[in-house]
C-alpha cells in the first residue's frame, strides 16, 4: 500500500510540478500584461476621474471633499465650456471632412493606372502622419511666423496667423489635416486595391463613364471605410490638446480653446481636478454617445 | 524553447520596468565614512550659525537630492563646497523643467522617495506648504540676519522666506540708443517722456513697415505690468477683505488704454511685431523692454551680444508714488517632511550652510537679478555694482509685496491682454471678464493680501 500512496504521491507531484509549470506559458504572461496595463492605466484613471468628478479635489495638496454634482453645475453653466465644446465640434468635423476628401483624391491618384512612383508618393504621404505631433506643431509655428514665416512670404500676406482669431483655428486644423491625410490616403488606397473588378468590367461594357464608375461605384463600396475613417477621426479629434497647446495655447484669448485643452488647463494651471474630471466625464458619454451612432448607422447600412 | 525564452524575457523586462519605476538615485557608493568632527574651521555667521567641527549622520555615508528648475550651478557649487567639508555626504542637485516642476514635485513630496530639499516658488505655495518641515532655525536669527521673514512666520516656524527681492524694471539696447542720439540724461522717468523716448527709438522701412519696436510687451509683458502699475496710483490689488482681487477698476482701464495707446497711437510697437518681447529684444528688433530681474541672466546666457542697461519703471508724476511696482521674493529651499529623518537632517545642516555665509545668497542673487535681503550684502560692492540692484537699491522701500498670490492672475490677465490686444475687444468688457475668471479661478484658494503690511501702506 505504502509503495502505492508513495507512486499516487511522486504522481501528485508531477502533476502540480506540470500544472505549475504550464501557468508560465508566453500566452498567460501576455495576458496578464495586458490586464494589469489596462487595469493600472485605463480603468483605474476611469474610474478615478468618475469618482473624483464628484469632489473639489486637488492630489497636489491632498485636497479631497465631497461636493455632489456641484461640479457638473458649474461646468454646464460655464461659457468657456461651451465655446470649447464649439470649438471642439468645429475643428473635428472641418478635419475629418479635410481628411477624407484628400485622402480619397490622393489615393484616387496613386490607384489611378497613369500614376507613377507610386512607392515614393505612398512614403511621402505618410511621412507627416508618423512624425510626432508635438515637433511638427513647432515646425508649424516657425511657417505661420508673421515676420520670417514661409507662409506669408509665399502668399505674399502680412497676416500673424496664430494670434488672429479669425485665422488661428484654422491654421491649427489646417496643420492638422496635412499631418494626417496619410493615414486617409494609406487606408483608401488598400480599400481601392481590394475592389472587386468585375463591376468595373460590367460598367465598362456598359460603356459607363469615369465619374459615373466613381459615383456608383466605388464610392459606395468605399463606404465602409470612410466610415471607419470618420469614426477613428472623430474619437482622435475629440481629444486635440497637443497641437493647440503647442500653437496657440488656447489664444488669442479663449478663441481656439477645445475641450482637452480646457480639461488639461482645469487641472493642471488652476488645479482643479474635480472640475476638469467632470469635464472628462461628459466628454467621454459624448464620445461614446457619437461611436455608438457611428456604429449602428455602420451595422444598418451593412 | 523560443517560447521560454520570450516568456523570460517578458518577465525581465517586467521587473527592470518595475525596478526603473521606483524611487530615485540615493546610491552611496564611493562615499568615505567620515570620523573626525573636528574640521579645524571657524563658526560662519552672526544669528544664523552654522558650526562645522561636527559629525553629520554620524560620520556614515548618506546622500541627497535637492531639486530646482532653476540655478543648478549655483545650488551645486554650495553642495561641493559642502561635500569637502563632509565626505561621507552627496548632495544630488537635479534640475526639472518649470513646467513638470510643479507637476512632479507635489506628488513626490507625497510619498516616501521625493526629494530632501527642493527650490519654492511662492506661487505654489499652497500645494506644497503641507509637504515641508520648519526651518531648524531660530525665528529670532533669522529675522536678525535678513529683512522681511516675519511674513512668512507661520505659528512661529519658518518653513521657507524670501532671501532676495525681484521686480519689474525697463531694459534698453544700448546700441540702439546710442543711433537714436539719445543719451543718459533722456532716461525717462515719467510715462510721458517714455512715450517719447520710444518714438524716438522706433524704425520703419520706406513701405512703413516696423523694423525695430520703440518698446514691445508682446508675450508676459502686460501680465507683468498691469499688476504692478496699479500701485504708481495707489490703488491695491486686492479688495479690502485680502482675498478678492480688484482687477476691474478704473485704473486697471486708464493703464491699460495707456499701453494700448503706445501701439495704436504712437505706433511704437505691434501686438504683430515680435511675439515674444524677451527673443525680440534679445535678437536686437525691440529697444525696450518691462521685464523681471531674471532678464539679466537671459540675456547673460543666450544673447551675450546685446549691449543692454536698465532704468526703474517710469510714473504718472515725477511725484514720489505710493509705491514704484510689486515686487515678489525669491524663495529659499524647502525640506521635505516625508523624507527619511536622517536625510531631513542633513538638508537641515546644508540651509545653514547656505544661509549662514553670504556666498549662496550672493551667487543666487546675481543668477536671478534679485537684491539680496541678506542685511551683511546690503553694501556690498559688488551687490552695489551689480546693474539691476542699482536700479532697485535707492527705493527699495518703495516696492509693496501683495503676498503670494496665486498664478491665476497672472495667467487671466495674459487672456485679456491677447482679447484686447489681438481679438480687439473693449478693454472695460475684457477687464471686466477678467475679473470674473480671476475670482472663479480663485474660488479654491487660501491666500490673504498682505498688502496692508507696506510701510507706506496710509499714504493711500
Amino acid at each position: 500500500m505504502e509503495t502505492i500512496k508513495g507512486r499516487n504521491n511522486i504522481g501528485v507531484k508531477a502533476d502540480v510540478k506540470h500544472k505549475n509549470r504550464n501557468i508560465f506559458t508566453l500566452k498567460n504572461i501576455v495576458i496578464t500584461l495586458l490586464l494589469v496595463y489596462f487595469a493600472v492605466f485605463l480603468i483605474y484613471p476611469i474610474g478615478m476621474a468618475f469618482v473624483g468628478s464628484f469632489y473639489n479635489w486637488n492630489p497636489l495638496n491632498g485636497t479631497f471633499d465631497f461636493n455632489g454634482i456641484k461640479n457638473y453645475i458649474d461646468v454646464l453653466g460655464d461659457k468657456l465650456f461651451w465655446t470649447s465644446m464649439s470649438n471642439t465640434m468645429i475643428f473635428s468635423i472641418i478635419v475629418i471632412v479635410c481628411r477624407i476628401l484628400v485622402g480619397l483624391l490622393l489615393a484616387l491618384a496613386l490607384f489611378s493606372k497613369l500614376a507613377r512612383f507610386k512607392t515614393a508618393f505612398r512614403t511621402i504621404y505618410y511621412m507627416p502622419t508618423i512624425t510626432p505631433l508635438v515637433a511638427v506643431s513647432f515646425v508649424w509655428v516657425w511657417l505661420y511666423n508673421p515676420q520670417f514665416g514661409l507662409i506669408n512670404d509665399l502668399l505674399g500676406v502680412d497676416i500673424n496667423w496664430l494670434k488672429n482669431k479669425d485665422t488661428a483655428l484654422g491654421s491649427v486644423m489646417f496643420m492638422t489635416t496635412w499631418k494626417d491625410f496619410g493615414y486617409a490616403t494609406i487606408i483608401y488606397l488598400a480599400s481601392l486595391m481590394s475592389l472587386p473588378d468585375d463591376c468595373f468590367e460590367a460598367a465598362d461594357i456598359d460603356g459607363a463613364s469615369g465619374w459615373n464608375k466613381f459615383w456608383y461605384i466605388t464610392w459606395p463600396l468605399l463606404k465602409p471605410t470612410t466610415i471607419l475613417v470618420a469614426v477613428t477621426s472623430l474619437i482622435t479629434y475629440l481629444q486635440s490638446y497637443i497641437q493647440i497647446l503647442v500653437m496657440t495655447q488656447g489664444g488669442p484669448g479663449t478663441s481656439t480653446y477645445t475641450i482637452s485643452y480646457l480639461i488639461f488647463d482645469e487641472a493642471f494651471v488652476n488645479y482643479k481636478f474635480g472640475t476638469a474630471s467632470a469635464m472628462s466625464v461628459i466628454l467621454f458619454i459624448f464620445i461614446s454617445l457619437l461611436t455608438l451612432i457611428s456604429f449602428k448607422l455602420t451595422k444598418e447600412r451593412s | 524553447m523560443m517560447k521560454k525564452l520570450l516568456s523570460s524575457f517578458l518577465v525581465l523586462s517586467m521587473i527592470f520596468v518595475l525596478a526603473a519605476c521606483s524611487g530615485g538615485d540615493k546610491s552611496v557608493s564611493g562615499l568615505k565614512k567620515d570620523d573626525k568632527p573636528d574640521k579645524g574651521m571657524k563658526v560662519i555667521g552672526d544669528h544664523v550659525k552654522f558650526d562645522p567641527n561636527k559629525l553629520v549622520n554620524d560620520g556614515k555615508p548618506i546622500s541627497i537630492e535637492l531639486w530646482t528648475w532653476f540655478g543648478k550651478e549655483v545650488f551645486q557649487k554650495q553642495a561641493d563646497e559642502y561635500q569637502k567639508i563632509y565626505p561621507n555626504v552627496k548632495i544630488k542637485v537635479v534640475n526639472q523643467p518649470w513646467e513638470d516642476y510643479w507637476k512632479k514635485l507635489p506628488l513626490q513630496l507625497k510619498g516616501k522617495d521625493g526629494p530632501a530639499m527642493f527650490n519654492v516658488h511662492n506661487s505654489y505655495h499652497s500645494n506644497i506648504i503641507n509637504f515641508m518641515a520648519p526651518y531648524d532655525i531660530p525665528v529670532d536669527a533669522l529675522n536678525q540676519d535678513y529683512i522681511g521673514v516675519q511674513p512668512h512666520v507661520i505659528d512661529n516656524k519658518v518653513y521657507y522666506f524670501d532671501y532676495g527681492i525681484n521686480t519689474g524694471m525697463f531694459y534698453y539696447n544700448k546700441d540702439m540708443w546710442k543711433e537714436a542720439g539719445l543719451t543718459d540724461a533722456d532716461i525717462p522717468t515719467t510715462w510721458d517722456q517714455f512715450r517719447q523716448v520710444a518714438k524716438k527709438l522706433t524704425k520703419r522701412d520706406a513701405d512703413g513697415k516696423l523694423v525695430q519696436a520703440g518698446f514691445n510687451l508682446n508675450g508676459d509683458g502686460y501680465k507683468a505690468m498691469i499688476a504692478g502699475l496699479g500701485y504708481q496710483k495707489g490703488e491695491l490689488l486686492f479688495k479690502e477683505d485680502g482675498k478678492t482681487v480688484n482687477f476691474d477698476n478704473p485704473t486697471t482701464v486708464e493703464n491699460t488704454q495707456m499701453l494700448l495707446d503706445l501701439y495704436n497711437k504712437d505706433k511704437v510697437g505691434s501686438p504683430d511685431f515680435g511675439d515674444d518681447s524677451t527673443k525680440s529684444f534679445g535678437n536686437g528688433q525691440t529697444a525696450m523692454v518691462y521685464k523681471w530681474g531674471w532678464m539679466q541672466g537671459e540675456l547673460k546666457n543666450n544673447y551675450p551680444k546685446i549691449q543692454w542697461g536698465v532704468f526703474r519703471t517710469p510714473t504718472p508724476t515725477n511725484d514720489v508714488p505710493f509705491a514704484y511696482d510689486r515686487y515678489n521674493g525669491e524663495s529659499t529651499p524647502g525640506i521635505n517632511k516625508n523624507a527619511a529623518k536622517e536625510q531631513q537632517a542633513v538638508a537641515q545642516d546644508f540651509l545653514k550652510f547656505m544661509l549662514a555665509g553670504n556666498d549662496f545668497v550672493k551667487d543666487f542673487s546675481f543668477a536671478t537679478g534679485t537684491f539680496p535681503a541678506k542685511k551683511s550684502l546690503a553694501n556690498d560692492p559688488d551687490v552695489l555694482a551689480n546693474p539691476t540692484n542699482k536700479i532697485i537699491a535707492p527705493n527699495i522701500e518703495r516696492y509693496i509685496w501683495p503676498g503670494a498670490f496665486p498664478s491665476a492672475i497672472e495667467t487671466v490677465s495674459d487672456k485679456v491682454f491677447q482679447d484686447i490686444f489681438y481679438n480687439k475687444v473693449n478693454i472695460k468688457d475684457a477687464i471686466k471678464s477678467g475679473q470674473e475668471q480671476m475670482e472663479k479661478d480663485m474660488s479654491n484658494s487660501d491666500f490673504t493680501s498682505v498688502e496692508s503690511k507696506y510701510k507706506f501702506f496710509s499714504e493711500r
